[in-house]
């Protein structure tokens, strides 16, 4: 039948009722109905209905005695689970039935019995859980699922009881060690492991012996994919190459994982080689390539891993001077139909890799985007312009301030707007080179509407005004309107007024700054501007009486009001030791932040990177070549002759086959041939028969 | 490492919650989320201290909450790839191609145990559908009507080319006897469980009494628990749990943990479908290419029994593609070194100069069972290859001295003579002539196209041109204009509006007016009227046009041929113990991706 009568809130005596239809007759039909308000248990307890639900309980603990059914027993687990935090008291006395559970010999009611005792956060449950770890490690042969999840257990059990879990901390030791368990109990133990250290501030960080990472790295081609991506995260800032060729080796080791479908493992396998990177003398070109490619293939993914990984590709464009990428800028052009989230990022990531080849091209989608009908989109992407015109050198400024007076002249309000903010920037970088445009700049006075551009355009129309004839009139436009400004703005109008004044002390000067101060000092309210003004106003008197007292010359007035303007510069690049730990957590929430892990999780420990004789002391200096060492021909004589007889052994695998000729395949083009016929004569054949009954046999 | 995942419906009311870290309230939490979401939102939100990664598919919020203090180093790729692919977990097992609220309601058990089954404590641990669906065996509780998913496939099927049809329904065919096989094959799997407890009693007959009891019990306690699976319902392959569970229970942790097992088909046939996506945008105006890219796939189906060991080998690799190479991602299946090895070898070899051939590059895998994508691969084409199907020609001649507009257009098809498309339609926008022009669609509108039809579509401005097959063409090198003859390679279609003529129209009104005969008959719609009804609540009529409004869009199919030129050079069956006869398929296709069109 159909759930959704069953999606509803009830009341806790509805579902009694239900739940006490215990005919001895018709025994099927209450079943079903029985189960049918256990459902609907959980359904009211996905909807929140927990005060209600909680007057169920001794109803449940009757089933839990009685029914032997797997979804039955699921639903009270899951019931325990939910209510065990709400009705700690209550919870208690489930406890017999959920150790009844793990007593039976069915694994998944193991499972399911130890997944409730770790999740009820109390204390006889959690020693129950400990004791059934306990019991399953001693355990000659345990069933595998049960043991890799008791170890997973012990990582919940960790925030519960540090000092137990420690105490159980050998026995994982072991299991990594020797190896000698199935694969994916080793990955668990592994995990637990370093998970326990790293989520502990008092335990020093989790390290592994190289032979055990190299058994490790050889063990991946036998793990499923998460596993896979787990054993990576876990190696990288574990292991410590201790030498170029160690790193080298790993690397090509881990190479191969740049090519799986899950991006999951992707991004850990180029986490772990940008940490190994750090320990090799020389970077190959054709890995600096690999990188990028798998990058590139990367975006091609939904939306949402799509953002994951663009903002990493931010993170990898920003912690070299000259990035170890090569991508093409194609990739991160907007399309209009992408979120806006991913538009941002990648506006951001062509700001990034803006240089002088790339300039031109980069320009042009900018300015096509500009245009856009999404006035967002087009405020950020001029925004974009002007802060590459600021980025970039003297060479590249012309060609961004032309597109700029290009859009200029497609006046849209808001383009405009956006517009004069950028500019300020530029004539802040470049006072000089384009005086000649500022004149065309001003046309645009009455347009502004904005605080920031209006600060702008009098900040503009201030620094110029010896080039302006009439910009007294321009300035009017402000300030006769002052006091319906908001803040900011008035503060710079007030400071352009002064300025005025003092660079050309004329009578239309002194009138227009005197009543400005008056008005700031008589009308207004805020505290901030009336102070400013009295500030001016004093340094203008004090000024005035100078020549008897010398307090303050005039040219002092000058510096302090109308003083020389610093150069600004773009600042893009991070804090180098940021940069290494973010570069450590590719992949991981504060790869979205950019911010170092204590901003964002105050608790958690800083990854850095474990000193070692061959680390690099700076990654900047490290030359990228072009295949003139082979590592490979170095690994050889490493003593891994594991890893050598691997390769020998699928050499002559290959070898083998390439004697054998292809077998040929069946096209599946126009009609079919003669070839789909061939099945039914061969299985008429009596070898083939016989073959067939063979394998009818299970396979054990 | 989630401390709770959430699957909410359109309006954030929550359809699935499973709390993984004992959270006390879930309901506060959804309600920060409530708080934090708006619509175009990052997928990673944080309110109050919880950190929210969600993911919208289909209507429908997969989330995941993590709290602050929580764990070390949230791993935001694993949670996002996580609830990526757990939305296809759900898909591949409700059989649907689009989740919808209903289906999760009718499952919410279902969903509930397959969290548990992919997550240990918040772990990932396995996703793979192939593989849970043989561990967890509830039966999906699918809406009675089952006429919706039999629509899906067989649209599905009727994809598939016309001349391809055959082969659909072999393999149509070929699945209803694998149903069949599969059930002789449970029922023989009841059989032997019985047969196999027989054996343990006569063999315990003396020894341990007690050890039998407990099997027995554990045969009926797995038999109760098929029961369960369908209360209502027999289930045809009862019995079967004891049988195929004992093996499957250890496949997460064996070492090919994506295949089980005993797996068992009396034809072995192995199915390869190279598809072939090909985006292409490109200003038509300026005549610049703004996209070409061809997005590949290699799904496989694959019918085969035991362990096989499968290698194929792809003229892309042999010629050593570097842009193949780099650009491909295989399934967890492959071994990714035997693609990797190799070429060092072949590297080796150049060194030493031994013997080793430099071409035996093949892929190497052991497939799971049933279908999976064994390779993606993105390929970008130069700017200098000419698309697939080429717009030769857009035109929109105003001829205003007889009232009339023409929409020009012709296509040209640039791939094997040999093939032809299987589906063919071509989309032209109007919304700018419509804007631009006065068109009076009183009268007759006229269409002439040498290939297929054209429909107008009123409500949405465009007309759609249907062009079902059309042959293959390759422009020669002499770089010749296609030749007339060469009819089938050209297509052309010219659509004729009239424009508003006000002189007629004022005559008509003063003739309507002074003459006492009616006004004409006319019979058919009126679609100046429909246009103005459909037209209407957009009336606010903004001069720009929507960037797709701009867009001719072609929509094509092309079978057999794959348009990067990726061909299977062959593809060898290994089951060393079993050594049966197999049959493996190799088909091509090449389609337009969303993304195929011609900004005018």
């Amino acid at each position: 039948m159909s759930d959704q009568r069953v999606f509803a809130r009830y009341k806790a005596n509805e579902i009694v009722t239900d739940l006490q239809n215990f005919g001895v007759k018709k025994f099927k039909s209450n079943t079903t109905r029985r189960k049918n308000a256990l459902r609907k248990i959980i359904a009211n307890l996905t909807l929140g209905n927990y005060g209600e639900m909680s007057l169920l309980f001794s109803e449940l603990l009757k089933f839990w005695q009685i029914e032997d059914d797997l979804e039955v027993k699921r639903i009270c687990h899951e019931y325990i689970r939910v209510m065990g935090v709400i009705k700690p008291q209550q919870a208690k006395e489930a406890l017999p039935f959920i150790m009844d559970d793990f007593k039976s010999r069915d694994e998944k009611l193991q499972m399911m019995a130890l997944r409730t005792l770790v999740l009820v956060p109390l204390r006889e449950f959690s020693d129950q859980a400990f004791d059934c770890i306990i019991s399953l490690v001693n355990h000659k042969a345990p069933p595998e699922n049960v043991t890799r999840m008791a170890i997973y257990a012990l990582l919940d059990l960790d925030e519960i009881d540090h000092e137990r879990v420690l105490g159980l901390s050998s026995i994982l030791h072991d299991i990594v060690r020797l190896q000698s368990s199935p694969p994916e109990v080793v990955v668990a133990a592994l995990h637990s492991l370093y998970s326990v250290h790293e989520k502990n501030a008092n335990m020093e960080a989790f390290g592994i012996s190289l032979d055990l990472a190299f058994n490790m790295l050889e063990l991946l081609p036998e793990l499923n994919e998460w596993n896979k991506a787990t054993v990576l995260e876990i190696l990288t800032t574990s292991v410590v190459p201790q030498h170029y060729l160690d790193a080298n080796e790993m690397i090509e080791l881990a190479l191969p994982y740049l090519q799986q479908v899950n991006t999951y493992v992707v991004l850990n396998t180029l986490k772990f080689i940008m940490y190994l990177l750090n320990y090799v003398d020389v970077i190959e070109e054709s890995l600096a390539e690999k990188l990028s490619n798998s990058v590139i293939a990367l975006l091609d993914k939904p939306p949402e891993l799509q953002f994951l990984v663009l903002r990493n590709v931010i993170l990898l464009l920003l912690s070299r001077e000259s990035s170890l990428l090569r991508l093409d800028i194609s990739y991160f052009f907007i399309e209009y139909n992408d979120p806006i989230y991913i538009k941002d990022t990648k506006l951001e990531c062509l700001y990034l890799l803006a240089d002088k080849e790339t300039l031109p091209r980069i320009l042009e989608e900018l300015e096509q985007y500009a245009t856009d009908i999404d006035i967002q989109m087009s405020r950020k992407s001029v925004r974009a312009i002007g802060n590459l015109a600021v980025k970039l050198d003297e060479d590249s400024v012309h060609d961004c301030v032309a597109v700029l007076l290009d859009l200029l002249e497609f006046g849209v309000d808001y383009v405009v707007q956006e517009i004069m903010s950028v500019f300020r920037n530029i004539l802040r970088k470049y006072p000089n080179n384009f005086k000649k445009n500022v004149k065309e700049l001003v046309k645009h006075t009455e347009v502004v509407q904005e605080p920031e551009s209006k600060n702008a355009m009098i900040w503009i129309i201030t620094q110029y005004s010896d080039i302006i004839p009439n910009y007294l009139d321009l300035f009017k436009v402000f300030s006769s309107n002052m006091f319906n400004e908001t803040l900011e703005v008035q503060f710079s109008i007030l400071n352009s007024a002064t300025k005025f004044f003092i660079r050309r002390p004329t009578k239309e000067t002194e009138e227009l700054c005197m009543d400005l101060l008056k008005g700031c000092t008589d009308q207004e309210n805020n505290p901030d501007l009336r102070d400013k003004a009295f500030m001016y106003w004093r340094l203008l008197s004090l000024t005035k009486m100078a020549d008897t007292s010398n307090t303050l010359t005039f040219e002092a007035l000058k510096s302090v009001i109308d003083g020389e303007l610093p150069l600004i510069e773009m600042n893009t690049k991070l804090d180098p030791t940021v940069l290494e730990e973010l570069e450590l957590n590719i992949g991981t929430i504060v790869s979205i932040y950019l911010k170092p892990v204590s901003h964002i999780f105050r608790l958690n420990k800083t990854k850095l990177l474990p000193p070692s004789p061959v680390l690099n002391p700076n990654k900047d200096l490290l030359p990228v070549v072009n295949n003139s060492f082979s590592p490979t021909g170095a690994n050889r004589n490493r003593q891994n002759s594991e890893s050598q007889s691997s390769t020998k052994s699928r050499r002559t695998a290959m070898m083998d086959d390439y004697d054998k000729p292809a077998e040929k395949i069946n096209q599946l083009k126009g009609k079919r041939k003669s070839s789909s016929n061939n099945p039914s004569k061969l299985s008429r054949k009596p070898s083939t028969l016989l073959r067939k009954l063979s394998m009818k046999r299970p396979f054990s | 490492m989630s401390s709770s995942l959430f699957i909410l419906d359109e309006d954030l009311e929550p359809l699935v919650s499973k709390n993984i870290r004992a959270i006390p309230n879930l309901s506060s939490i959804l309600s920060s989320f409530k708080q934090c979401y708006h619509r175009g939102s990052p997928p990673i939100l944080s309110q109050n201290g919880w950190f929210f990664i969600h993911l919208k598919r289909d209507f429908l919020h997969f989330i995941s909450v993590i709290h602050a203090t929580d764990k070390p180093n949230i791993d935001l790729m694993s949670i996002l790839t996580f609830l990526e692919q757990f939305y296809h977990l759900l898909k591949k097992y409700f059989e649907i191609n689009v989740l919808s609220k209903n289906i999760i309601l009718d499952n919410v058990l279902l969903v509930l145990e397959l969290v548990d089954e992919c997550i240990d404590f918040g772990i990932v641990q396995v996703t793979d559908p192939s593989i849970i669906k043989d561990y967890i065996r509830v039966k999906v509780n699918l809406p009675k009507v089952p006429i919706e998913s039999d629509e899906w496939s067989s649209d599905d099927e009727s994809s598939d080319s016309d001349s391809s049809s055959e082969y659909s329904d072999s393999k149509k065919r070929n699945k209803k006897k694998n149903k069949k096989k599969k059930k002789k094959k449970n029922g023989k799997g009841k059989n032997v469980g019985k047969s196999k407890i027989k054996s343990i009693m006569v063999n315990n007959k003396e020894n341990k009494g007690n050890n039998v009891v407990e099997t027995v019990k554990q045969t009926l306690r797995s038999k109760s628990n098929t029961g369960r699976n369908s209360p209502d319902d027999e289930l045809p392959n009862d019995g079967n749990d004891l049988y195929i569970n004992g093996d499957i229970a250890k496949t997460i942790i064996m070492p090919i943990s994506w295949r089980t097992k005993g797996i068992h088909y009396s034809k072995n046939e192995f199915f390869l479908d190279v598809i072939e996506r090909v985006q292409y945008l490109m200003d038509f105006e300026k005549g610049v290419i703004r996209k070409n890219l061809i997005h590949g796939e290699i799904v496989c189906r694959c019918y085969l029994s035991g362990m096989p060991k499968l290698k194929i080998s792809i003229n892309k690799l042999l010629n050593k593609d570097p842009q193949f190479m780099s650009n491909s991602k295989f399934h967890q299946c492959v071994s990714l070194d035997s693609i990797n090895t190799i070429e060092e070898e072949g590297k080796d070899s150049d060194d030493s100069g031994s013997q080793i051939a430099t071409d035996t590059k093949e892929i190497e895998f052991i497939p799971p069972d049933g279908e999976f994508v064994l390779c993606q691969y993105e390929l970008k084409r130069h700017v200098k290859d000419a698309p697939m199907i080429k717009l030769q020609a857009f035109e929109v001649k105003p001829k205003p001295k007889k009232f009339k507009i023409q929409i020009v257009t012709k296509i040209q098809t640039n791939f094997k003579p040999t093939n032809s498309t299987s589906k063919l339609n071509i989309k032209i926008p109007l919304t700018k002539v419509f804007q631009d022009y006065k068109i009076d669609l009183s009268k007759q509108i006229r269409f002439k196209a040498n290939l297929g039809k054209v429909v107008f579509n009123l409500s949405d401005d465009f007309l759609l041109w249907e062009i079902e097959t059309m042959k293959g063409h390759r422009e020669h090198n002499t770089g010749t204009a296609p030749q007339e003859d060469n009819a089938s390679a050209l297509a052309s279609m010219v659509a004729e509006f009239p424009l508003f003529n006000q002189e007629e129209y004022d005559r008509m009104q003063e003739e309507l007016k002074t003459s006492m005969n009616p006004p004409p008959l006319r019979t058919g719609p009126k679609l100046e009227e429909l246009y103005k009804q459909v037209h209407e609540e957009r009336l606010p009529h903004t001069h720009d046009v929507a960037p797709r409004d701009k867009l001719v869009s072609v929509d094509f199919e092309i079978p057999y041929c794959t348009c990067s030129g990726l061909k299977v050079e062959y593809l060898k069956v290994e089951e060393p113990q079993l050594q049966y006869q197999s049959f493996p398929w190799v088909r091509y296709k090449t389609i337009s991706d969303d993304e195929y069109a011609y900004i005018v």
